[in-house]
């Protein structure tokens, strides 16, 4: 059981785009991701769009294989952007390790 | 229509279509054409790929013209596809188009048998073909003066669109409704998909060009009391729709007193009837996701009225008097029922289909709360999203764009919609919780403080009036129309026709082609002032007619017939007489007549005994 939060998406906006929400979960950019398996990046962008920070924050393994080759962003149809979510999701990842 | 008078033609022209391989692929089509040609009475029989093509009914008109032939038998596909492609051909010719006969050798053979089966039971259709063929008779169509008058059912958008289109055409219209007020269901909603024009406008444009226009008579509060008659000229009869219970009964009615006297009744004599008579909204079962339980759950329709009063507090959105932080908007509510999961109503019934239009007006909804009231949540809770027409991926996109936030289930786990009890989901009179097949098919939750079911549209109720016009009736209870494609707009009783969401759940837009379709149908139908009808009706031989009224009996159409006084060389007499216009051709008249005296045109019991001859018939082998 996972309670939305939708503010979270507040809290990421100072660490990248906010383009989350556009995506309508299509899967294309697990599709055609080189790297990574088990729904990536969707999984996370999914994540991001109900606010589940924990499971982020616990996804550092993950994000780290992504090497922004670009591919998910270019093939996405709905402009959501999902290599600049990722990008931004290791910024705020790091920033919370910090504070740790 | 005595057969033993009847001259047999021996100038029957046979053409056997291969169907581009349809048929050829599995009926030997050159022996059975080299078979039929020594069949008695066939002139000639010829082959062409496509029959249907210019070069096949050249083949017809050709031989017509010179002479060679007088009958004309093709053996292609079912009559349904082509008879009338090949009737015309004929009238082309300068000959009757009712001296043909059509012998279906694709459907009834070459898709069903293989090899020598196929080519044999050919032979014997074309044979049969050929023996009523050679009895066929030139026939008049029937000639039905039309009056230059349609009636419109229904004062929604559809209705009024049609009203207006007739009226413009130059056709007097009369349009009923049956509450007080022009508008329909559009009237009771405020901003409309994908556009977000104002339904008031809408409805307030198309009342007031009815309203104004010198051919159109408006009558509100009317309803069909009677229905008579046929293509061309119908009589309905109508009457006022009393406030209250009180209609046909007598006495006393419990507190509103006796009825007193008669309503008057009217009767319209018309051409057309368009039956705009629109849909019902599904109105949830008590409890589905707490409706009528919970405070705080609506269905869209009552969103959409508490929505047009909308107040502010910050950047929320607040309904009457109570502030929304959080919305779920729950899509298929009454839509894309699934028999073993889905309930079903008082009577059994599920509701199948998909409405069509509530995905659009949903995320309408949705988008229109989030642009204007940024300090609310939407979660918009679907099945599949189908925004199908022009502007409504649109819709969903700027949804997204918007911040909606979307959540998918399946029919099988919908969201289950309780009381918040201040935990986790915090303060929110209202928690759901939803197996999220986004989230990869976990639970998730959200507190809420108001629920939105989109509810489907479902039949109107109309049973009275598709039980006095026998209204055919899809399984989905809705009027049904013809053909899905090529017939659209018309119903199987001449000279109905259907508009709007009487047929199916449509948006505005889809109402008002349909309602245009049908008016273009009317006025063609009406515009020469007459009709011409197939002339396959009962027939009565006055020869041998002695008034025994047994076809009456047997008839199955109302009015079609009728017994007249005549004279004869014996004196006057009673004998029976067919409406033509009314007559079905079904030929239940036929079987009950002792002597005879009644046939069908075109389809006579000789003609029949001549296929079933043909049927036994040895077929020479020219092999």
């Amino acid at each position: 059981m996972t309670v939305v939060s939708p503010e979270f998406a507040e809290e990421l906006k100072e660490y990248g785009d906010d383009t989350a929400l556009q995506c309508f979960n299509c899967g294309t950019c697990v599709a055609i991701c080189p790297l990574v398996d088990d729904s990536f990046p969707r999984r996370l962008i999914r994540y991001v769009q109900i606010g589940a920070r924990e499971r982020i924050l616990a996804s550092g393994r993950d994000l780290w294989k992504c090497l922004h080759c670009g591919l998910c962003s270019r093939t996405c149809p709905r402009q959501a952007d999902p290599g600049e979510i990722i990008l931004g999701l290791k910024r705020y990842v790091l920033a919370a390790w910090r504070e740790e | 229509m005595s057969g033993s008078r009847q001259r047999k033609s021996d100038r029957v022209g046979v053409y056997i279509c291969h169907c581009g391989g349809n048929i050829s692929d599995h009926v030997d089509v050159e022996k059975v054409r080299a078979d039929v040609e020594r069949i008695p009475g066939v002139a000639v029989a010829r082959t062409n790929m496509f029959m249907c093509s210019d070069p096949g009914q050249e083949l017809i008109i050709e031989d017509l013209r010179q002479g060679i032939v007088d009958r004309v038998v093709v053996a292609s596909c079912a009559p349904s596809l082509h008879e009338a492609t090949f009737r015309s051909a004929i009238a082309r010719a300068g000959a009757n188009p009712y001296i043909y006969e059509h012998a279906n050798i694709r459907e009834h053979v070459s898709w069903v048998l293989h090899g020598d089966k196929a080519t044999a039971k050919a032979e014997k259709l074309v044979a049969a073909a050929v023996g009523k063929a050679r009895l066929l008779e030139p026939l008049d169509p029937i000639h039905v003066e039309a009056r230059r008058h349609v009636t419109v059912i229904g004062a929604g958008i559809a209705g009024m669109t049609a009203a207006r289109l007739l009226a413009d055409r130059g056709l007097e219209v009369v349009l009923i409704e049956k509450s007080p007020y022009l508008g329909g269901h559009a009237a009771r909603l405020d901003r409309v998909a994908p556009t977000g024009e104002r339904a008031a406008d809408l409805v307030s444009e198309l009342a007031e060009a009815v309203l104004e226009h010198a051919a159109v008579t408006v009558m509100t509060s009317t309803r069909l009391a009677g229905f008579d008659g046929y293509v061309g000229n119908y009589d309905l009869r109508v009457r006022p729709v009393l406030a209250g219970p009180a209609e046909d009964r007598n006495g006393y009615v419990p507190f509103h007193g006796v009825v007193g006297g008669n309503p008057p009744e009217l009767t319209i004599k018309t051409g057309a009837v368009i039956l705009a008579t629109g849909f019902r909204s599904y109105r949830p079962r008590r409890g589905e996701y707490g409706y009528g339980d919970l405070a705080g759950v609506v269905t869209l329709p009552e969103f959409i009225r508490l929505f047009s009063a909308a107040e502010r507090s910050g950047d929320c959105l607040v309904l009457d008097g109570r502030t929304i932080r959080s919305v779920a908007m729950i899509h298929c509510v009454g839509s894309r029922q699934i028999p073993g999961i889905h309930e079903e109503d008082g009577d059994g019934r599920l509701n199948e289909y998909c409405s069509r239009t509530c995905c659009s007006a949903v995320l309408h909804a949705a988008c229109r709360i989030r642009e204007l009231f940024a300090g609310t949540r939407v979660h918009d809770l679907y099945r599949d999203i189908r925004t199908y027409g022009r502007g409504q991926e649109e819709l969903y996109e700027r949804a997204s764009k918007s911040g909606v936030l979307f959540h998918r289930f399946t029919a099988e786990a919908p969201p289950l919609v309780e009381p918040g009890d201040g935990g986790e989901t915090g303060d929110f009179p209202l928690r759901l919780t939803v197996r999220d097949g986004l989230t990869f098919g976990e639970e998730v939750r959200m507190g809420v403080d108001l629920v939105v079911l989109a509810t489907g549209m479902e039949a109107g109720d109309i049973d009275e009036l598709v039980a006095m016009m026998k209204l055919p009736v899809g399984t989905d209870r809705f009027l049904q129309e013809v053909h899905p494609k090529l017939a659209p707009v018309e119903t199987s009783v001449a000279g109905v026709f259907l508009a709007g969401t009487a047929q199916a759940p449509m948006t505005i837009g889809e109402a008002c082609n349909g309602a245009a379709a049908a008016a273009v149908k009317a006025a063609s139908l009406l515009g020469r002032g007459y009709v011409e009808l197939d002339p396959f009706v009962a027939d009565v031989d006055p020869a041998l007619c002695r008034g025994t009224g047994d076809c009456l009996q047997a008839c199955l159409a109302d009015g079609a017939l009728e017994m007249v006084e005549v004279e004869t060389e014996e004196g006057a007499a009673r004998q029976a007489r067919v409406i033509a216009a009314r007559c079905l051709g079904c030929g239940a008249c036929v079987a009950v007549c002792p002597t005879g005296a009644i046939d069908l045109k075109g389809w006579s019991l000789k003609q029949y005994e001549a296929m079933v001859d043909m049927i036994v018939a040895d077929i020479p082998d020219n092999a």
